[in-house]
């Protein structure tokens, strides 16, 4: 069935009430976008000719917001601010939030949430029904863009690159609001902040070290894309399970077999 | 049955032992021609630190270096935060820059040869660092921009991660210079094993986007018996050429221009961060008296051919090294990182230009004034 846009949204929201009820792992009111199997190229070393596969999987369709993240603090009190142990985030946890349930103003409502640890990621996710992407899926996710040319997903990077140079993380967008989504409507996976994966340090970043003028080595292509793309690897491998920032958030992702309600 | 135990433990004792070693073999300081090496592994850690992100005794802002006035070698703790800083680099040109200390370039360490560091770094980029409040005491960097603020800092955030290569240091990069996280502070010593100028700058990956949006600056190693002018020197500065590769972005703040810093065609070239700052604030001197500059090309890409219009070199020590002395020169030729010590009589009162003499970069900004007065 083929719905025009506007029309879905509004079935999805009634849908999403009704299955809210029967399935109780389902609990954000994100959707779940499918995404088929297949394979890409990374920055990582990779053996000539067999880029990463990738099984298909679902993926939120935007980050998780501070509502979602208000209501899963609601039911997990161990997760909030005051009570988080500190094993599991450093001082900086929510530190922009008002206090433990309370983000600040209702106008923050639809941003996403940052400043949320690697930990408290994936609780969220497992909470959700889901788990956090991982890091092939959400970089497999993230190349699913459809450019007419070579010359647009260049300039689309250039300005990416700049992006990372100029964003102000003090005053975010809300979820959906970049206009950038991949050509499965899964969106702002650029753009609005950098997001949380399972695996987002991985074991070869030891040995490709990332010091001092290693990016080239990092570029299957020499592309600019490939490029703003090493930038991504590169900041990630620099977290550690209880960073946070504040342009640092997440969204999940789910088996294809699980419950998540797909659109 | 004994004999096993015997064995078990003996090898026990030995594998305690080779451990120990081990560990010994990271930490143990040795010298070699006089020069020492071994140091500590750095620590990585989270602080709740909020105190002010510049602290150390010969800690300056360009274009000052504040003169050694201690005896033998010194053990300095210098704290040097790396931080977002929203700065003017140019008339009405203002961009959120990656900052060690709130400026570009980042202040000037004077240390002598010989003398031990220890160094701290917090990656303060995920937090609003104002330095220009009044409160920052213990800090005579954070005073001097305070009272001279030509950048117009604010603050800002731009979590990102950073690291800090000091080429003053002699040290396994993968340990000293590994990148840390925002909120994470590194911890580590080095020795200033060598006399000279040099450049400090963040190693993190694209380490050209780095350097480029501004985390760079330099170290003064004094050698440890001189320069054998010192005595005949009445002016001593230090200049640091680098440039920007900027681009209009949204509203009316620059950013990051990838193609431009790709093919090394900056958008500004600049003397002590800004474009015209040596000439709003030229160096002084009067005839006749002899000029020392410490000038570092700190890049991240091109090179410099420095040039005083008016002057010859009397004295250059490439890099710094009291060693490496050439004289009557009229124009040193640096690559990126490269720095000389030049020394020049200046002869009349007036104006003396100072030059980045390949013209292009001249003309993008590589300039800079000395005025001379009477001779006294």
């Amino acid at each position: 069935m083929k719905l025009p846009f506007n029309t879905y949204h509004k079935v999805a929201a009634v849908l999403g009430f009704l299955l809210a009820i029967q399935l109780p792992v389902v609990q954000a009111q994100n959707q779940a976008i499918a995404i088929p199997e297949g394979s890409f190229h990374s920055v990582l070393p990779e053996v000539v000719g067999e880029p990463h596969q990738v099984e298909p999987f679902k993926i939120d369709e935007t980050a998780v917001t501070n509502e979602d993240y208000l209501e899963f603090l609601k039911e997990n009190p161990e997760w909030q601010r005051s009570s988080i142990s500190p094993l599991f985030a450093g001082s900086d946890y929510l530190r922009h939030w008002e206090y433990d349930l309370n983000p600040g103003s209702d106008e923050i409502m639809d941003r996403p949430v940052t400043r949320v640890s690697w930990y408290a990621a994936n609780s969220y996710c497992e909470w959700n029904g889901g788990r956090l992407p991982t890091l092939n899926e959400w970089e497999y996710a993230a190349q699913a863009m459809d450019f007419d040319s070579n010359l647009e997903a260049n300039r689309f990077s250039s300005e990416l690159i700049g992006w990372y140079s100029a964003v102000d993380t003090k005053i975010k967008s809300d979820v959906g609001s970049t206009g950038i989504e991949n050509r499965y409507g899964v969106k702002d996976l650029f753009g609005l902040i950098m997001e949380w994966v399972e695996d987002f340090n991985p074991p070869i970043a030891d040995d490709i070290s990332l010091d001092c003028g290693t990016v080239g080595r990092m570029q299957g292509d020499a592309s600019v894309y490939s490029y703003a793309m090493s930038i991504r690897y590169i900041t990630r491998m620099s977290f550690k399970p209880t960073s946070s920032t504040g342009m640092l958030g997440f969204r999940c992702a789910y088996d294809m077999n699980s419950n998540k309600m797909e659109i | 049955m004994k004999l096993f135990k015997i064995s078990f433990i003996t090898v026990f004792i030995l594998f305690i032992t080779a451990g120990l070693m081990n560990l010994q073999a990271q930490s143990q300081e040795y010298t070699i021609d006089g020069l020492t090496f071994g140091m500590p592994e750095a620590e990585v850690y989270t602080e709740d630190y909020d105190g002010p992100p510049v602290v150390g005794e010969y800690v300056t802002m360009l274009p000052h270096l504040k003169p050694l006035d201690y005896e033998g070698n010194k053990h300095h703790e210098i704290r040097l935060d790396t931080f977002t800083q929203e700065i003017e680099v140019a008339d009405g040109v203002r961009f959120r820059a990656w900052t060690f200390g709130g400026m570009v370039p980042g202040p000037v360490i004077h240390v002598k040869e010989g003398d031990k560091i220890t160094f701290t770094m917090k990656n303060r980029s995920d937090e609003m660092v104002t330095i220009t409040k009044p409160g920052l005491e213990g800090s005579d960097y954070l005073k001097q921009i305070s009272e001279n603020d030509y950048m117009g800092a604010e603050p800002s955030i731009m979590p990102m991660p950073h690291s800090m290569d000091f080429h003053s240091g002699t040290v396994a990069k993968d340990d000293k210079w590994r990148t840390i996280a925002p909120g994470e502070t590194i911890s580590f010593d080095w020795y200033a094993n060598y006399a000279g100028t040099y450049i400090y700058h963040c190693g993190t990956p694209s380490v050209l986007m780095h350097t480029a949006m501004g985390q760079h600056g330099v170290v003064v190693v004094s050698p440890k018996d001189g320069y054998e002018t010192d005595d005949r020197v009445d002016e001593e500065y230090v200049v640091v050429q680098s440039e920007y590769y900027l681009k209009k972005g949204a509203g009316d703040l620059y950013q990051y221009d990838f193609e431009g810093a790709q093919t090394k065609q900056p958008s500004h070239v600049v003397f002590n961060g800004h474009q015209t700052i040596l000439h709003d604030q030229p160096l002084t001197a009067n005839e006749g008296e002899r000029v020392r500059i410490h000038f570092s090309n700190n890049g991240p890409s091109l090179t410099s051919s420095f040039h005083v219009i008016g002057a010859i070199f009397d004295r250059v020590w490439l890099e710094g090294h009291p060693y490496n002395e050439m004289r009557g020169m009229q124009t040193v030729l640096l690559g990126a990182s490269g720095s000389a010590t030049v020394e020049f009589i200046v002869p009349e009162e007036g104006k003396y230009t100072l030059i980045d003499h390949e013209f292009a970069d001249a003309e993008k900004g590589a300039t800079g004034t000395l005025k001379a007065g009477p001779r006294q």
